[in-house]
This record gives C-alpha cells, structure tokens and sequence, in this order.
C-alpha cells in the first residue's frame, strides 16, 4: 500500500468536487476510473498528483504527505500525463521525451549516459525509435500520444497516472495505447491508474476499477464486481447487458440504454 | 546534449553567421556619421595610433554608443525570450506587455519631481527603472492572477496590453501637467533615443547584466519546462510558481536595465525569440545564444540606420518601424 487517500475534499474554490473520499492505489496493478462527466474522476486523479491543491484530509505516498514532499523528488516516483496537453512548436520528439529526465537533472540540463539509455528505452517501448527527430506537430495523434507516454516513462517512476489517454484517438490506437500500459504493468510491475471513458476498456485492461459518480466513490473492485448492470445503472443511470467477452473472458456490456 | 547532429551543426553555422554580421555592422556603424572614422583608421586607432579627433570618434562617441547598443539588445531579447516561455506565448515581450512603460512612468515622475542633472542621474536610473517596472509587473501579475486557475498565460499579455496603454496614458498626462523643457528629455526617452552613449552609462548597467545574462542561461532547461503545459511542468517535479516567479523578476530586470540606458523600446524582445525558435526549434539550450545575436544585432542594426538617415528619427521608432509589421505578421499567422 504504497499510495491512498483519507477523508480527500477537493473544491474549485467554494464548489466542492470531490467528498470525503478514501481509497487505496493497489500496488503493481492497473487501476481505471470511471465515471461520468463532471463526477470529479479528473480532478481526483489531479489532487493524488499535487497538480492541484486539495481542501481536507490527505494523499500518502510512502507514508509522507504529497504536498509536503518536493516536488522533483515526487516526480521520480509517480508520473502523470494529464490531458491532450499542448506543446510548443517545433519540439522534436527525442526532446520531448528528454523534458521526463527533468527530476534527475541538476543546472543546465545536460544528458547523462543513463539519462539517454532511459530515454531511449521509453521511445523504444513506444515504438517512436525511429521517429525521434521528428518535430511532435508532424506526428499522427497515435504517435503524439505515445510521444506523451515516453515522456512519463522516461521519469522512470513506479507509478504512473494518465488522464483519459486515448482521448481522440481511433480504435486501433486506443488499442495500442492500451496494450503498452498493460505490457509495462506486466513486465515491469509498474503501477498504472488511469481515468477510461470505455468501459469495455476497463473491464478489458484493469485489474482494479473505481467508480466514481457526484465526487464520490459509488463501488470499487474487481472487472466482475464493477462492471454490473446495478452499478452502471446508479453511475450512468443506464440499463446495461453485461456478458462475457469470448476472448478475454471479461465483462462486456453489449448494449445498454437509458433509463426513462 | 540531447539535440540531432543536424540540429546543433545548423546552430554553430548560424552563430557564426550572425557573428560576422554582427561584427560588419559594428564596423559600418563606426565608419558612418557626422563624425566619422575611415575604415582603414579603424585598426590604427584601435591599436593607439590614432589622432586625437580618431581617439575621440572611436573611443569616446562609437564604442560606448555600440556596447550600450549590443547589450542592451542582449538584454530586450533574453527578456523576451523568458516572458514568452513563462507566458507560452510568442506575443510577449517587455514593450508589449508594460513593463518598459512602468520604468518611462517611474523615470520620468522621478526626474520631474526631483529635477536634478543628467548626469548624478546616471546610475540611480537603472534603479528606479528598475522599481517602477517590478511595481508595474507585480501589479501586472496581481490583477492576471485567479484564484481558481492560477496565472493564466494569455490573461498575463493581455493585462500587460491594457497596463502599458494605461500607463502610455498617464505619461500624457504628466507632459501636459509640466514645463515643455523638461518634456523634451522624457519624451525622447520614451521613444527608444538612444541617450545613454558615454562609458559611465555602461557602467551603469553592466553589473546588472553580467549577473542576469549567465542566469538566464544557466535557467535553460528551466525555461524549457515552463514552456510546457503547466500541468505537465508540475508533473516532471517543475516548482512552477516559484521559478516564474524568479524568471518574471529577472525578465523585468533585464528589461529595465536596458530601458534605462536606451530608453522604450519595443519589439527586440518579440522579434529576436522568435526568429531564433523558428531557426533552433524550443529548446533553449540551443536558441538563447542565436536569441541574444539577433537582439544585439538588430538594435545595432536600427541604431545605425537610426543616426544616419536625414530625419531626427530614435533608435526605437526605427525598431518599430521594423517590429510593428512583424507582430501584425505573427497575429495574422495564427
């Protein structure tokens, strides 16, 4: 139990987000939050990474407060990538993806030969090797995304968060996205919690969900536990058929509608 | 470094480009005016076999006028080049965005209130130049800011915008409210008159410059990350409000040292950058040196052409003339 939440209050000034929330991140797994819009999935996953600050109660990663915690020091341990983050113009990829070396550097921001291996790990992992002097504004919205995630991969950090990572992308890449998460949780033990719109997508890629509906947490559990035509319908208000997928023997729901 | 081969080849070509570019206007530029000096008198008289006229031309008038000139140019175009990071916009620049009008508002209140001569005047000026514009970004700064979103980039310009036509405004009203005298000097100051031509003066600013300029550079891969999304910044361990807030300062400082000695000039901060990023690409390991060329190289370049042309045009004027369709180019663009 390296990182959770106690009692978390989260408010945009006076308009409270998220209520008394309490979870725990389980280690090693995939994690997915669901929920719909404006339930303050987004805003949760932004408060448990010091992006924005919280009003009561705490986030403990390694026993410490996040907020008491340095920054940089915090950042070799949990990346995130928010959402659709803009860049600026001109900026290949090779130097995108060395800006994840950043909590290593000390100063004027040489590579050392560690910091290269890692990057060129991650652009590998990500398949971007040989794109890696391509300006990010010729890239495909695949490769950009991917061009992100090597970025936080190259923090080189257990835990890595990511807010909606296959926003605007087609199946085939959400797909790809996807799978190289899930190869990372297989391969290198690392900790992913992520916010998914699909929830095919979460039953398929997490081992963990939590949903979320009006800032708190409506059930948390495994794909079979969550993915549930009860829970759907309070979260969504849907009426869902949730079967088996034949492949991967998760839930699937195959169609679902509102509830009049 | 973590740059292609290409990339940091095409930089070295380009520095020594605009090395001897830089190099041939300073060279022009002492040869033109009133009094001028013949190339081929350049070298003797540097080598200390001038005349006493050579010694003066060079010595005296030339050189100070160009060291003025060069770093102040240096100054305008790292200043820029920190605004437009920390603002993640290619449209800030220290004219732009007020903060020359907060030292014309504080200069001038300083020298119509206290009258005193030029020249004791000299090294408090980059002082209160200095003051007045912090005054003027601090305030800046405080009515972008929300509560809820924090600093957002595009509200900093746009409140910077709307400072310097109030403050431009105040400025009028001051003129109208003294004697036309003392007018003469503040208003040529304002226009970007290069005034400040004698050693005192780089005197003045040099202290400041040769602690901000290596700063700057030493904050590269700073900058680097400010330019990002704020989010992403925070996320790879950025303390974000903090190293703003440092590079703001020294971004005023910059351009307050210079607007002292040279008066309000715009544009150098918004050109300079952003030439040297369409060259290098973001990263400011690589574009600061180009950056920091082209600034000194266009403020020698318009100074120039400034002092020699029939009419009694300032320096700065000659720079807008260059840097106001730039802008309008840059707007149109997007």
């Amino acid at each position: 139990m390296r990182l959770y939440t106690m009692n978390l209050d989260i408010a945009y000034d006076e308009k409270v987000i998220v209520k008394n929330l309490s979870v725990t991140i389980p280690d090693k797994k995939i994690t997915t939050i669901i929920g719909p819009n404006g339930c303050g999935k987004s805003t949760l996953l932004k408060a448990m990474t010091r992006l924005i600050p919280y009003k009561e109660g705490q986030v403990i990663l390694d026993g410490k407060e996040i907020h008491k915690e340095n920054t940089k020091e915090l950042a070799k341990k949990l990346a995130i990538l928010p959402q659709s983050p803009d860049h600026p113009s001109g900026l290949t990829v090779y130097e995108l993806v060395s800006y994840g070396r950043f909590p290593y550097q000390a100063g004027f921001g040489r590579l050392t030969k560690q910091d290269k291996e890692i990057i060129d790990w991650a652009l590998d992992a990500t398949g971007l090797l040989e794109l890696k002097y391509r300006p990010v504004d010729s890239l495909s919205g695949g490769q950009r995304q991917r061009a992100w995630i090597a970025l936080a991969l190259a923090q080189d950090t257990d835990i890595i968060f990511l807010d909606e990572p296959t926003t605007y992308l087609d199946i085939a890449h959400q797909l790809e996205v996807l799978e190289l998460l899930e190869r990372l949780n297989r391969e290198e033990d690392r900790t992913i919690v992520m916010v998914l719109h699909d929830l095919n997508h979460a039953a398929r890629f997490a081992h963990f969900i939590i949903a979320m509906k009006d800032g708190r947490i409506v059930k948390t559990g495994t794909s079979e536990e969550v993915i549930d035509r009860n829970v759907l319908r309070e979260i969504f208000q849907i009426e869902a058929i949730v079967g088996k997928d034949p492949l991967t023997k998760k839930p699937l729901c195959y169609t679902y509608n509102l509830i009049k | 470094m973590v740059i292609s081969p290409h990339l940091k080849k095409k930089q070295r070509i380009i520095v020594l480009s605009l090395l001897i570019l830089l190099v041939v206007t300073c060279i022009i530029s002492i040869c033109l005016g009133k009094a001028s000096l013949p190339l081929q008198r350049i070298i003797p008289t540097l080598l200390g076999y001038g005349s006493f006229k050579e010694n003066f031309i060079l010595y005296s008038l030339r050189l100070p006028r160009i060291t003025i000139t060069l770093l102040a140019g240096i100054a305008l175009s790292l200043s820029g080049s920190i605004l437009q990071a920390i603002t993640h916009n290619d449209l800030a620049d220290p004219g732009i965005m007020g903060i020359n009008a907060g030292a014309g508002v504080g200069v001038s209140i300083f020298y119509l209130s206290f009258s005193i001569n030029i020249t004791n005047f000299i090294y408090v000026l980059p002082l209160i130049a200095f003051i007045s514009s912090l005054g003027t970004a601090a305030l800046i700064y405080l009515f972008a800011y929300d509560k809820l979103t924090g600093l957002h980039p595009i509200r900093l310009v746009l409140t910077g915008v709307g400072f310097s036509l109030a403050l431009s405004g105040t400025m009028v009203f001051i003129f109208s409210s003294v004697d036309p005298f003392q007018v003469d000097f503040i208003a040529k100051w304002m226009s970007g008159n290069i005034w400040g031509s004698d050693w005192p003066y780089v005197l003045a600013i040099l202290p400041g410059l040769l602690f901000l300029i290596p700063y700057t550079i030493f904050k590269s891969n700073i900058l680097n990350i400010l330019s990002l999304n704020n989010h992403v910044a925070t996320g790879v361990g950025l303390k974000l409000k903090s190293e703003r807030l440092k590079l703001l300062i020294t971004a005023v400082a910059l351009a307050s040292l210079a607007v002292a000695v040279t008066g309000g000039i715009s544009f150098i901060g918004l050109m300079a950058p952003h030439i040297a990023k369409r060259l290098l690409g973001p990263r400011h390991q690589l574009n600061l040196p180009v950056t920091m060329l082209i600034g000194s190289w266009l403020l020698v370049l318009a100074d120039t052409i400034a002092r020699n042309i029939n009419v009694l045009l300032p320096t700065g004027i000659v720079v807008s003339l260059i840097g106001a369709p730039y802008f309008m180019y840059l707007l149109l663009r997007k």
